[in-house]
């Protein structure tokens, strides 16, 4: 089986603490995640999510806080409408929109947090492996 | 060529099983940014902190990496005492590798080291990109500025003057008081509304730090948090003002409900703001009064609850019960909102005098019936299932408060916001009175119905919170944060790359950057007061001009790079 990996840009105020609940309740997870604190999703800049992707990472996931509980007066809510562009946009290039996955409020729990994180490993696992698919363009690195 | 320290925290041995730290330390000697690597049992207690930060100063190093449990642990701890040892916040990264990678991979000793190593890496990646964002101050001017008279005002205006800071006071009528010169008694102790009121007149006029404007109308706001500069005229004559903190008190008016329950039309059929300017003359003549509740509240257009208007009817109704003897008084209403020990209470009292509560529903209002005076009133009772019909002599309705006029435009000269209904709205989540705009504070009915006390609550709530600042003779941006801790840096323009698009300019919530004009073109310029650091001007830019620097695009471009 495809063994995925994925970059998580987790939100300070939301994600990252269910991240953090996650680690205290001694949740078993893969390995294969990495997590980029910031201090609001709208600090993830989408050509970021893209170099990753590029850079042949399987998926990007980006957990912030739920709409109309943003630490920074709604500065995600513009952030949720760029990145579902920009899902379209991974749709329309074949990368596919579901390496993207964006999750606003449902990952503050640690139970969340492990679910989503599961969950997303496994959908990642079931797609082709996306290397062979950029590598003839030399975006991978 | 950086020069980075790096302390691998074993957690008093509680992640070695998980973690094998030499390993760790072999990999990251390779490294060449990696001047030392050091592995301690603890980096939380305070000898540990003194001792890494003797250690940082014996090898020189120019910045170090922590690699421990986060800052919801304690993490915070060795980078706040680093920083209080003198080393920049920029030049320290704290990655966790506990809850974050030791704790949840347990089972895979592999993946957590390759993890772990991964994680640390991309935290050297870090350190050697994170640059520092400048910083300014402004000196604060001491004085404040109040607008409106009300209670919410009043309170605020002599609770700052208590504490010994000049106040102006502007108002638009040409008296002090707001809506507590219109109403007789205040619910739910019965006390006169004047003698609650007076006091504070007194106070405004003698004492001699608050200076009061009246009929005042304002025609522009500038400037910030220190120091705003307010234009406006009063009584005429044009004037200006500098404060360094703005409380918005403007309260808020009764909704006029023409059009229902033939309101205008047919004598008889009033409002209780004119029952209490009947009470304000003397006493009234009503033998069978009919109070109907939310007239123009909680339906399609005003869903919201207007907080005061039961209270208020359970008083008059009470009132006019006790004042004519033997008269029957009913009380129409879609639940009766009574919140609190006391205002139960008061309720209970209201049924207890003989008060007649009729329930109806939103879609079957009460009709008014009768030719040029209302005659009887008919209801369909809704707990029962009868219609029923009241002979009455007087129709009183309860109207909710709606925002003025004017608040949409005096929020745009301050920038703040007002919700949909047009009430001014709070910086949510966690600062109640304060506004997205720092130094700009809301309290009584300008943010929300609430009822004379609660005015005076929250306008002494917000001079205190406006003391906290008027009090420094300095403000620095960096402090103005939203979150605990100072800001994480400002957004930055990089002048020779920004087209003056104008992206930035309309996506930051905090209406931090606007379009300067420079000699052949505009470029965009942040206002680091009320830059928040929230990242939204840096993702929208087309131009890759707008970088925070502490979170800066060659920095995650390179923990991108190392994350696996
Ligand atoms: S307080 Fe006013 S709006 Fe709320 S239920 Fe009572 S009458 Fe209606
Ligand atoms: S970082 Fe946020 S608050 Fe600061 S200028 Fe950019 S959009 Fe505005
Ligand atoms: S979005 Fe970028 S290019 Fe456009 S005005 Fe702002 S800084 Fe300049």
């Amino acid at each position: 089986m495809n063994q995925p990996r994925i970059l998580i840009f987790a939100c300070k105020w939301c994600g990252l603490i269910g991240a953090d609940a996650a680690g205290k309740k001694r949740a078993s997870l893969p390995a294969r995640f990495r997590v980029i604190p910031v201090e609001c999703a709208a600090l993830v800049e989408p050509d970021a999510i893209l170099r990753a992707l590029a850079g042949g990472i399987d998926g990007v996931a980006v957990l912030g806080c739920h709409s109309g509980g943003c630490r920074y007066n709604n500065a995600n809510h513009a952030s949720i409408k760029r990145f579902e562009l920009l899902k379209d946009l991974l749709d329309t290039t074949g990368i596919g929109g579901e390496r993207l996955l964006l999750s606003f409020g449902t990952a503050h729990e640690y139970h969340q947090f492990e679910e989503i994180i599961e969950n997303f490993f496994n959908e990642l696992a079931a797609l082709p492996p996306l290397d062979p698919w950029l590598s003839p363009f030399g975006v991978v690195s | 060529m950086a020069n980075i320290t790096v302390f691998l925290c074993r957690c008093f041995g509680e992640i070695d099983n998980a973690i094998d730290f030499d390993l760790l330390r072999k990999e990251l000697s390779k490294d060449t940014s990696v001047s030392s690597v050091s592995i301690v049992d603890s980096l939380c207690l305070e000898a540990d902190i003194e001792k890494a930060a003797s250690q940082i100063k014996e090898t020189k190093a120019d910045r170090v990496l922590i690699a421990a449990c986060p800052t919801l642990s304690r993490g915070n701890l060795p980078v706040d005492g680093l920083i209080k040892e003198g080393i920049e916040r920029h030049k320290i990264d704290l990655v966790d590798i506990r809850e974050g990678c030791a704790w949840i991979h347990g089972n895979d000793p592999e993946g957590a080291v390759k993890k772990a190593k991964d994680l640390i890496n991309m935290g050297l990646a870090a350190l050697q990109h994170k640059e520092a964002s400048k910083d300014m101050r402004v000196s604060v001017h001491p004085d404040a500025l109040i607008i409106g008279a009300g209670p919410a005002g009043l309170a605020a205006a002599t609770s700052l003057a208590k504490t010994g800071f000049k106040v102006n006071i502007l108002e638009r009528a040409s008296a002090p008081g707001g809506m507590l010169r219109l109403i007789s008694q205040l619910y739910p102790t019965g006390e006169d509304a004047a003698d609650k009121l007076n006091p504070y007149i007194d106070e405004v006029e003698n004492n001699h730090l608050i200076t009061f404007y009246p009929q005042s109308k304002i025609s522009s706001i500038e400037g910030c948090i220190g120091n705003f500069t307010v234009q406006f005229s009063s009584q005429g004559e044009d004037n200006s003002i500098q404060s360094g903190i703005i409380i918005i008190a403007t309260g808020a008016k009764i909704f006029f409900p023409t059009g229902l329950y033939r309101y205008g039309e047919i004598r008889n059929v009033i409002t209780q703001m004119e029952i209490e300017r009947q009470f304000l003359k003397g006493s009234f003549d009503a033998k069978k009064p009919v109070f109907i509740q939310c007239a123009g509240a909680r339906d399609k257009e005003r869903p919201y609850c207007s907080t005061i208007c039961c209270p208020a009817s359970l008083k008059n109704a009470m009132r006019l019960a006790g004042e004519n003897p033997g008269s029957e008084v009913f009380i129409l209403h879609r639940g009766i909102m009574t919140p609190g020990n006391v205002l139960e209470k008061y309720y209970r009292d209201a049924l207890s005098m003989g008060i007649q509560f009729i329930c109806f529903e939103e879609e079957k209002p009460p009709m008014i019936m009768g030719n040029d005076r209302v005659e009887h009133v008919e209801v369909y009772d809704a707990v029962n299932g009868i219609t029923r019909k009241i002979e009455t002599d007087l129709v009183v309705l309860s109207t909710p408060l709606v925002p003025n006029d004017d608040s949409v435009r005096l929020a745009q000269m301050l920038g703040i916001e007002v919700d949909r209904y047009g009430f001014f709205s709070e910086s949510y989540p966690m600062h109640p009175l304060e506004t997205k705009m720092d130094g700009v504070f809301i309290c009584g009915s300008a943010r929300w119905p609430v009822a004379s006390d609660q005015a005076i609550l929250q306008g002494r709530a917000a001079a205190m919170k406006a003391v906290s600042y008027l009090r420094q003779r300095e403000i620095a941006a960096s402090t103005l944060s939203r979150v605990p801790g100072p800001k994480s840096g400002h957004a930055r323009v990089v002048p020779d790359s920004c087209t003056g698009c104008g992206n930035c300019v309309a996506a930051c919530p905090f209406e931090a950057c606007h379009l300067e004009k420079l000699e052949d073109r505009h470029i965009s310029k942040v206002d680091m007061m009320r830059c928040k650091a929230c990242g939204n001007c840096v993702s929208v830019c087309p131009n890759g001009s707008m970088q925070i620097p502490e979170h800066n695009y060659r920095m995650v471009g390179e923990m991108i790079k190392r994350a696996f």
